[in-house]
């Protein structure tokens, strides 16, 4: 086991250790990710099933406003809605779920942070990966309703192994930069709650990307919309289960890039921070 | 004495006087969250260089605030340096905090398996170690296995954090008095194990104001004041020196 430990003024260390020291750990990664699901499930009689009825609330109601209410949300070419619909918000729970429960992943966790020497990366990137089990335990709805909508059963499933992919490097870099960022301003916290219930209307998930850009705006607007790299990962979802054409390149390239930058930023803001945090707790 | 298990060298580290409430976002990318040395800074340590072989018992002596807990952090590893360095040869046992990495909503047991884990012990290990555990806790605790930590008095938890610790094989234990917590019986058994673990030839640091307790444990000691270490010698000569500076007692 490690026993050689060395203690230097950050900014010393280098990238590839680290990533080495990160790979020692994965036991305890497994452990907190266990530990949030245990603390999750125990505590409430319905257990389980509180995976499913979350998200199925919300779908319904989506459901209920923006087909029922509003019907010209539908996707084009005739695509159901509601498998649109489900394909996109589970995808969106989980992005909903780090912003909540990744931002206060080092605040929430001081104590036990502040007494053991375990990469502190470890605590987030727990939370993105116990988010990601949530996303997983609600997969079989998703395909109780692709199998009632007739979903293309076909290659295009090769897809989502894909876009959980990026997802999970995507919310890795966020969930590292909003934890820590949070110890230092706890406003950070609030924004997220905002984000949480905002950033789901900038994203094609109760609305197909077509209504966006064929919708009377200018271009500049379109093309900032596009450049979240959730676009085309949600794109990408829908894709996995409707078939339907492939997102364009371009929005994949932005997906690709966007979700390795934010990677690559939140782990240079954390590690930055590091010493700050660690005094902060 | 035996090989060097633990190596200060010109070790510092600096806190804000104000907390994070005048922190602006730009310090925080500009200078890294380590702002610019400033007024609104002190080192709470600094220029610290000491050799600690294995076998030693330290006591680290000197007044409240005075850079005590900071350099045990530092030992333990969960403060970074802004100086200099501090390198451990062995697996470090921190009697810092005892209970506070238990979750709240787990089970003792879980709790116990989870500290350990987090200290690097083994499933395997751990399956052995657990009654151990619990019978070092004691009766209330043994009792109350399976009950959620939430429902544990602090006293339980004191105790159980305690005995997890005590139960950790790293060679180096880092004790802050955390001693003076517990009834006097157990208390009693916090002693015995550690003079138990020292003479298996394990490495202590102490920090405590108590003075039995130094002499009993520690036959070297370290004065701080002010951030600064100014006595390494044995325990009498540190004890002296801190009673010479702060005559009240």
């Amino acid at each position: 086991m490690l026993s050689e430990v060395e203690s230097v003024p950050h900014g010393r260390v280098v990238a590839g250790s680290r990533l080495a020291e990160l790979w020692r750990h994965r036991g305890t990664l497994r452990l907190l990710v266990q530990r949030d699901l245990t603390v999750k499930y125990q505590l409430s009689v319905l257990g389980y099933l509180w995976t499913l009825i979350e998200p199925l609330a919300i779908a319904v109601t989506y459901w209920f406003v923006f087909s029922v209410l509003y019907g010209e949300a539908r996707p084009a070419d005739g695509e159901p809605y509601v498998l649109f619909l489900v394909s996109g918000l589970f995808a969106w729970m989980w992005v909903s779920g780090v912003l909540g429960d990744a931002t206060t992943a080092l605040t929430a966790q001081r104590r036990l942070i502040t007494t053991v020497r375990t990469p502190r990366e470890l605590f987030p990137i727990g939370r993105v990966v116990a988010k990601f089990f949530e996303y997983l335990a609600a997969l079989p709805v998703l395909v109780v309703v692709a199998v009632i909508y007739r979903a293309p059963f076909g290659p295009n499933l090769l897809l989502l192994p894909v876009a959980v992919a990026l997802e999970m490097v995507l919310l890795i870099g966020l969930a590292l930069l909003l934890s820590a960022l949070n110890v230092m301003l706890r406003d950070v916290e609030r924004f997220m709650r905002l984000l949480q219930r905002v950033l789901i209307y900038a994203l094609p998930v109760v609305y197909p990307l077509s209504k966006v850009l064929d919708a009377p705006m200018p271009a500049w607007v379109k093309t900032v919309y596009q450049l979240n790299p959730l676009v085309g990962i949600l794109e990408l979802h829908h894709d996995a289960w409707l078939g339907g054409s492939h997102p364009p390149a371009r929005l994949l390239a932005t997906a690709v890039l966007g979700s390795v930058g934010f990677l690559v930023l939140g782990w240079v803001v954390f590690r930055a921070l590091e010493p700050a945090v660690l005094k902060e707790l | 004495m035996g090989t060097p298990v633990i190596e200060a060298d010109n070790l510092g580290i600096r806190f804000l006087k104000t907390r994070r409430r005048n922190l602006k976002v730009r310090d925080l990318f500009l200078h890294g969250g380590r702002r610019r040395p400033g007024r609104d800074e002190f080192w709470a340590l600094r220029g610290a260089s000491f050799t600690i072989s294995a076998g030693e018992a330290v006591g680290v002596i000197g007044s409240n605030g005075t850079g005590k807990s900071t350099l045990l952090k530092l030992i333990a590893g969960v403060l970074i340096p802004d100086e200099g360095t501090i390198r451990t040869h062995e697996r470090v046992a921190p009697l810092l905090e005892l209970s506070g990495g238990f979750t709240n909503e787990l089970t003792g047991r879980e709790n116990v398996a989870m500290v350990g884990s987090l200290h690097g012990v083994g499933r395997a290990e751990m399956r052995d170690l657990l009654p151990q555990i619990f019978a070092f806790a004691g009766a209330p605790v043994s009792e109350a296995i399976n009950l959620p930590i939430r429902h544990y008095s602090t006293g339980m938890r004191v105790r159980l954090g305690f005995a997890v610790m005590a139960h950790l094989r790293h060679p180096i234990l880092l004790v802050d008095e955390v001693l003076a917590v517990g009834d006097t019986e157990f208390r009693e058994k916090c002693y015995a194990t550690i003079a138990e673990r020292l003479s298996q030839g394990r490495t202590l640091v102490l920090v405590s104001h108590n003075e039995s307790d130094l002499r009993r444990f520690c036959d070297r000691g370290i004065y701080i004041n002010a951030g600064s270490v100014h006595v390494d010698g044995s325990i009498d000569d540190a004890l002296e020196r801190y009673r010479e500076a702060s005559p009240a007692g």
